[in-house]
């Protein structure tokens, strides 16, 4: 018996924050699969939930929570089990700026590529007008532009090289911070961790050139480590397409 | 411990971290800087990842035992948890994630808006050299040659507009404060609006309670001490590049 719903599509970038952090807090949540791919995270059940349309959201006893940041200081504040906030203030500040950091300015280039590369081509194939129709109910002006593009292959050449920069530069952005200390922002596992794994985690398989054993010795270090604890493992499991299964790529011995 | 605070004008970033400062009774070794001329790239100063790639844009440094900080929520929250004063977070989980989350929305929706607005109004006079962000330097590159297109500005007017009809929304209950109590979120909030009354003055239109807010907030001995830094007549109208508008629109 749980009085925590978690509406989510795969572990995977914003969705597995929220989930990786519970499964760490050991926290029991009814688990609450959307499709994104199905578009249900704009049908009428889920908007009763979260309007806005985005995913993920929770609920707990008789809150709504969304932002899947701010979900994940909250549950850590929220319930027991290991404290996956920093005590120390400057660790504190340096876990927030680097989750701003990955969720403003690595994430977008991150997820233009991917869904240009996958996500677009994943629904290209479905009905032209039951599409239109589909896009025609996201509530958000922002998200319908979004998909329009994803799925008409609209990403212009600027954006694409933009987003590959900026993943090159945040790739080594990454490496430096990994080779200063154990963890992301401090020297213990926590929340700064979660959201950079969710991001990171199928780099070495979607940028072999740029992140790998003998170029980032510290991310492959750091992916390898949260790949091997139980709470990942138990989170991925609940993984249901190849975008969640490119995980087992971290099952890899360092070279 | 020394900690010494690189500050500009007291409007923006600048404004929160200083109000936040005194609220909290922290005792700070202030610097002022020119955010405008670009002091902030200077040699002189730290240039760790998180100065050169913070997502403020131009905003204070703050530097705690020889760790540069920056963004400044997180400066805030971090003076929150070490100061004196009273709290400036709520201590219950969902109403910190309420202030988060409405942070978070400044941050991501409101700043942006207001600093491409805000630089627009009062260009800069050059870029300054030693940008390490390739994609803040454009930002600069932009703000001085003035090359904000139409689209743009109208947006960022229509994003301004949506956070006073927010702020209306929040204080309709007749509540002092965004969050109840005062909060980070009252400080964030005005940093970025307040700059906004004469470049936008239809948002301001009609809204009571953003007004009255606003006159409270000035009212608190903290933020009037913050606005006192000031040695411009109106440091409202003091811009740098802020954080860039969402890629994603």
């Amino acid at each position: 018996m749980t009085d925590v719903t978690l509406y989510h599509w795969e572990p995977n970038a914003n969705s597995g924050k929220p989930m990786l952090a519970l499964f760490e807090k050991g926290v029991a949540f009814d688990s609450h699969y959307l499709d994104l791919l199905n578009f249900d995270q704009h049908k009428p059940d889920y908007l009763a939930v979260n309007p806005l349309g985005t995913i993920p959201a929770m609920t707990h006893g008789q809150h709504v929570l969304t932002e899947s940041t701010a979900i994940m200081e909250y549950v850590d504040e929220a319930f027991d089990g290991p404290r996956l906030m920093p005590v120390d203030p400057v660790d504190q500040w340096r876990t927030r700026w680097w989750m701003k950091f990955l969720d403003q300015w690595l994430a977008p280039s991150f997820s233009m590529i991917g869904w240009s590369v996958f996500v677009g081509p994943s629904v290209r194939q479905k009905d032209p007008a039951e599409l239109e129709a589909a896009i025609d109910r996201i509530p958000m002006p922002e998200r319908r532009i979004a998909w329009r593009k994803a799925i008409n292959g609209a990403f212009s050449a600027e954006e694409m090289a933009e987003s590959q920069r900026r993943v090159a530069l945040g790739i080594t952005y990454l490496e430096q911070a990994l080779g200063q200390r154990d963890w992301l922002a401090s020297n213990s596992y926590g929340l700064a961790d979660i959201n950079g794994f969710n991001l990171a985690y199928a780099m070495p398989l979607s940028q072999p050139q740029l992140c790998n054993d003998d170029l980032t010795p510290n991310i492959m270090r750091w992916l390898r480590a949260i790949y091997a604890r139980p709470a990942t493992r138990a989170c991925w499991a609940l993984g249901r397409t190849d975008l969640a299964r490119r995980i087992s790529l971290l099952e890899s011995e360092p070279a | 411990m020394t900690r010494i605070l690189y500050h500009g004008q007291p409007n923006g970033p600048s404004f929160t971290v200083l109000a936040a400062a005194f609220e909290k009774d922290v005792t700070l070794d202030l610097r002022e800087f020119d955010l405008v001329a670009g002091d902030r790239h200077a040699p002189a100063l730290p240039h760790p990842i998180e100065v050169d790639q913070s997502i403020e844009g131009e905003g204070p440094v703050f530097i705690v035992d020889g760790v540069a900080m920056t963004d400044s929520v997180f400066l805030a929250c971090y003076l929150d948890e070490i100061g004196s004063g009273p709290a400036l977070r709520p201590a219950d989980p969902y109403a910190r994630w309420q202030m988060m989350a409405w942070c978070r929305y400044v941050i991501e929706r409101v700043a942006p808006a207001a600093a491409c607005l805000g630089v627009a109004a009062h260009p800069p006079a050059a870029v300054p050299a030693g940008i390490a962000s390739a994609d803040l330097e454009q930002r600069w590159r932009d703000a001085v040659e003035g090359r904000a297109d139409e689209a743009r500005l109208a947006d960022s007017r229509v994003k301004i507009a949506q956070a006073v009809e927010k702020l209306e929304t929040q204080l309709a209950d007749g509540r002092d404060w965004l969050m109840g109590d005062f909060s980070i979120a009252d400080l964030e909030t005005h940093a970025w609006l307040a700059g906004m009354r004469s470049i936008v003055p239809e948002a301001f239109a009609a809204s009571p309670l953003t007004n009255a807010w606003e006159i409270r907030l000035r009212a608190r001995p903290a933020v009037a001490r913050a606005l006192g830094l000031a040695n411009v007549a109106h440091p409202e109208a003091i811009w740098a590049p802020g954080p860039e508008i969402n890629r994603w629109g």
